[in-house]
């Protein structure tokens, strides 16, 4: 899943998605909003988490990503929030692991960043009533995102792609209604209890 | 109550210990000449969808296996070579776990005996014992050379009472424990807070 285990992947894919990575970091660094740090690290320590609560699936086994909320609260900051929980995951899990840590960020970030270009401003818009269906909209979003880009990295490394697309297909639409459910319900929370995350800090960090 | 229920997600997190984690993992170990290991994700669910390929240490493939419903597998070797199993659900997880070649020996030792297919049942004869009954109650027995088929009923037997041993042992070195949950959160607000510190300090230097 999100979790590319060392030795699946070839050399060539390994380091073009490690030097985007590092690319994608850079660019978040000069733009990180500190104000905004605790907010990511405590989402950073959800993503930790919730890699541990999975669920077998048909052949696999899915845990939430997360990586759609994250896109939607902190914008360019989920880079590095990503980066630190794949990271220590890694090291503490041996999920994922050291040498494939750049495609597997990569693999999170990218579809966070497109959340949070475009979906974090109509979430700023949007009516109180609507919010809750847009957060619905950037978890459906981070994962099938998150899903094609695995199964693409997989193609790019030799690996038959139809078994790759045909779990995918499979396990990935039940989970992305999960995960939509689930950020609905956390944007819905915070429209109640600190509407003004949503409303100014989304957008204004993009 | 609204209010504290991102606190209780996180305790419920924190108390479904060993949570189901996500990761693949092979496991097998040899039963004479049989191959039985498991699938399965750490934390217990047996990947039931996973391939299993068994190949050579040249890395030849073998044979490829489909786990049972619990994860479970057995393949028969032929020889008495490494065998390496690889195990993948086809999204990207991958497993591996080898057999060394001398864990084989045992079924494999007599390789001119026809009988060993049979399965060696311990009172079987043979060629080099002179008695015809089990030797297990002679004292000299060392004086003479041990009857094979019975060194490969014994591996086989031994081998079946420490399977679940080792393959509960071998499922808890990657068990997800507790603390290392706690390490990792504390980490991330480490970096936080050094990364707060910083920025006080570029600050204060402006200033």
């Amino acid at each position: 899943m999100a979790h590319i285990p060392e030795g699946v992947l070839t050399a060539p894919v390994l380091i073009a998605g490690g030097l985007v990575s590092v690319g994608l970091l850079a660019v978040a660094l000069r733009r990180l909003d500190y104000d905004h740090l605790p907010r990511a690290a405590v989402l950073s320590a959800a993503l930790f988490v919730s890699s541990l609560i999975s669920v077998p699936l048909g052949p696999t086994s899915v845990h939430l990503l997360l990586n759609g909320l994250m896109g939607l609260l902190l914008g360019w900051t989920a880079v590095p929030a990503i980066l630190v929980a794949l990271a220590l995951q890694a090291a503490f899990f041996g999920f994922g692991g050291p040498l494939v840590l750049g495609v597997n960020t990569l693999n999170m970030a990218l579809p966070a960043l497109v959340c949070a270009l475009v979906l974090a401003p109509a979430l700023g818009r949007a009516r109180p009533a609507r919010r809750a269906w847009i957060g619905f909209g950037a978890g459906v979003l981070g994962v099938m995102l998150t899903g094609g880009l695995v199964a693409a990295t997989l193609a790019l490394s030799g690996e038959p792609f139809r078994p790759a697309a045909q779990v995918l297909l499979l396990t990935y639409p039940p989970l992305a209604l999960v995960e939509g459910l689930v950020t609905a319900t956390i944007v819905g929370f915070l429209q109640r209890v600190a509407p003004e995350m949503l409303s100014t800090g989304a957008s204004a960090h993009v | 109550m609204s209010r504290t229920s991102p606190v209780w997600f996180l305790l419920l997190a924190l108390m479904s210990q060993p949570a189901l984690a996500h990761k693949l993992k092979v496991f097998a170990q040899t039963e004479g000449d049989w191959i039985r290991g498991r699938a399965y994700f750490v934390g217990g669910a047996g990947a039931s969808g996973a391939r299993v390929e068994v190949q050579d240490s040249e890395g030849r493939v073998l044979a490829e296996l489909t786990p049972a419903d619990d994860g479970s597998f057995a393949y028969r070797a032929l020889a008495p070579v490494e065998h390496r199993l690889v195990a993948r659900t086809g999204d990207g997880h991958s497993a591996q776990w080898t057999i060394a070649g001398e864990t084989l020996q045992g079924a494999f030792s007599p390789p001119a005996d026809p009988s060993d297919d049979s399965g060696p049942p311990p009172t079987q004869p043979s060629a080099d014992a002179p008695a015809p009954t089990a030797p297990l109650d002679h004292a000299p027995v060392a004086s003479q050379t041990i009857d094979p088929a019975l060194i490969g009923a014994i591996e086989q037997a031994l081998a079946r009472q420490t399977h679940p041993l080792a393959e509960r042992l071998n499922a808890l070195e990657e068990r997800v424990r507790f603390q290392d949950v706690l390490g990792g959160i504390g980490y991330i607000l480490g970096l936080t807070g050094l990364a707060l510190w910083w920025r006080c300090r570029r600050a204060g230097e402006r200033a």
